[in-house]
């Protein structure tokens, strides 16, 4: 069972001359086994730090965040984290950062090997196994990075921005190829990300923030539009254009912007020392 | 970083670099003559010729050699005095200052002591030493542990705090215990910066043996210049110094090939 579950989640962080930063605001929300769950908000709403506590990077201030009953107390390998930044240690190959948590909990050398291997195949890295991260490009650098998480069969996936960082093209075909792995490889996942697009693209359930506190707006069920509509046999060009995905669009940015139109004053004191990022 | 070490993309600039630099070290040789032996314009007690240099080259490199020994065996002694010192700054300077990078208890236990030790030149240290070890070899391997050991500590210390706290966080997150973490996420990460550390150490310990020889020494490089400073014998001082300047040239050559191999991940600079 690999359920998340978020319950009454507070997080405040202390600002530096004092005084308290209300980042989430008594948060619920519960992410079923295998769901893909997107989640869209402004900068400064908090998304990041959820996903950071359901890795056990950060912990909550006031209630509690449950991975498969359990609570979370720290990071584990089964909850394969993919940051923004892809993260891959400059000093190991390519094949030594997709192998590095394998290495990590002592797997037999041939049974690492073949499963590295598979995710090199898998993820188009073939002829770079040698490489060192710097001599890759962004997108090849966070395909190491999505290999390396799905190389640990974890039970659940939480990727922060992953394709943030990427330029448009390659964020396009990124999209395409986590879908595909995702279909054939289902996990639980929970997906940062500030493009509303990608969220409903590649969602089961796209979760809306706001800001000032950070806190659910509204969540919306995909999983109708995309199997009425036969998503998964298009190209991901033609499903953003269909008037089911741009009506989609409009109702989170709709959404989004009401939020930030209804406390326009206040911008959002992000404190400089929020461990995040 | 000098510019000479891009390796690519220069087509001709780099053997036309080499030329000019050939060119200049001849032009400055023949001045030297001109003005020594060429034309006499300097005393050649303040200045010798580069003949007389190379004559004191040969006195000592040969038979008795000078100053109780040939120039071989003065340079061997001082290289191994530096070897030595410099082996057990970095073996004990690199562990520490790793210990408190990682660890805030650490730092706040040892850094007090640190910075009260930290403003005392190594030089100054060279006449406890002697009350301490006497002439000998021990006093002088002493005053180089002290001086490699500062820059050791901050760059591993340094070097620790720069490691991106992401790269930690995703070890983590792929099941790394604390041991992992550090080996193979920490160290590596503080590797460039230990090594800039290193670089420094060692030049710093070539300038205080030097010192500690003048002050009194039975063998090495920095007796060849005090005993030839006595004999008021100009051409040994230079072949003196020229030797001391190849030592340290030719331990910063052994160290950057050192670098080359176990920071080997980085991109060309």
């Amino acid at each position: 069972m690999s359920e998340i579950v978020f319950e009454g989640v507070t997080r405040r962080f202390p600002l530096p001359r004092g005084g308290e930063f209300l980042a989430i605001d008594r948060i619920d929300l519960r992410i079923e086994e295998r769901e893909f769950v997107a989640i869209v908000g402004p900068s400064g709403c908090g998304k990041t730090t959820l996903m950071r506590m359901a890795a056990g990077l950060d912990f909550p201030t006031d209630g509690r965040v449950l991975v498969g009953g359990k609570e979370v107390t720290g990071p584990g390998p089964e909850r394969a984290v993919v940051f923004q930044q892809f993260a891959l240690l400059p000093w190991k190959t390519v094949r030594e950062n997709i192998g590095f948590g394998l290495m990590c909990k002592r797997t037999p050398k041939a049974e690492a090997d073949a499963a590295i291997a598979r995710y090199v195949e898998l993820m188009g890295l073939s002829g770079h196994e040698d490489s060192f991260p710097h001599q890759l490009s962004g997108g090849m650098q966070q395909r190491v990075a999505i290999a390396r998480a799905y190389v640990m069969q974890p039970a659940a996936l939480l990727m922060d921005e992953p394709f943030g960082a990427l330029d448009a093209q390659t964020r396009i075909v990124m999209q395409e190829e986590l879908v595909r792995l995702a279909r054939r490889n289902p996990r639980t996942v929970i997906f940062i990300t500030h493009a509303v697009d990608e969220a409903i693209y590649l969602a089961d359930r796209v979760v809306v923030m706001g800001r000032n506190p950070g806190r659910i707006i509204e969540t919306i069920d995909i999983r109708p539009l995309r199997e009425d509509g036969g998503w998964e046999a298009m190209p991901i060009e033609e499903v953003m254009d269909t008037p089911a995905f741009t009506h989609m669009r409009s109702r989170i940015w709709k959404l989004l912007k009401a939020r930030e139109q209804e406390r326009p004053a206040a911008p959002a004191p992000i404190p400089a020392t929020v461990p995040a990022k | 970083m000098p510019t000479e070490a891009r390796s690519s993309g220069w087509g001709f600039a780099v053997p036309r670099r080499a030329v000019v630099g050939l060119a200049t070290v001849g032009g400055a040789l023949l001045l030297w003559w001109l003005a020594t032996s060429g034309l006499r314009l300097l005393n050649p007690l303040r200045l010798p010729s580069p003949q007389e240099v190379w004559a004191a080259f040969s006195q000592i490199s040969t038979g008795q050699g000078y100053g109780g020994a040939t120039l071989w065996q003065h340079a061997l002694h001082s290289l191994w005095l530096v070897a030595k010192g410099f082996a057990v700054a970095v073996a004990t300077g690199i562990p520490l200052g790793l210990l408190m990078g990682w660890s805030r208890r650490a730092e706040a236990l040892i850094n007090p002591i640190f910075l009260l030790l930290r403003p005392i030149p190594a030089l100054a240290w060279i006449p406890l030493a002697i009350v301490w070890f006497g002439l000998g070899d021990t006093g002088k391997v002493f005053v180089i542990w002290l001086t490699a050991f500062v820059p050791s500590v901050i760059n591993a210390f340094t070097g620790v705090r720069g490691v991106d706290p992401v790269l930690i966080a995703a070890a983590r997150t792929q099941g790394a215990s604390t041991a992992q973490v550090i080996r193979h996420v920490v160290v590596p990460g503080a590797m460039p910066m230990i090594f800039t550390g290193l670089r420094l150490s060692l030049q710093a310990s070539w300038t205080t043996l030097v010192a500690a020889e003048l002050v009194g020494a039975f063998f090495g490089l920095g007796r060849v210049l005090n005993v030839a400073g006595q004999d008021i014998f100009p051409g040994m001082i230079l072949v003196g110094m020229a030797a001391v300047a190849a030592c340290g040239a030719a331990t910063t050559w052994l160290l950057g090939r050192a670098e080359r191999r176990v920071v080997n991940w980085r991109p060309a600079v």
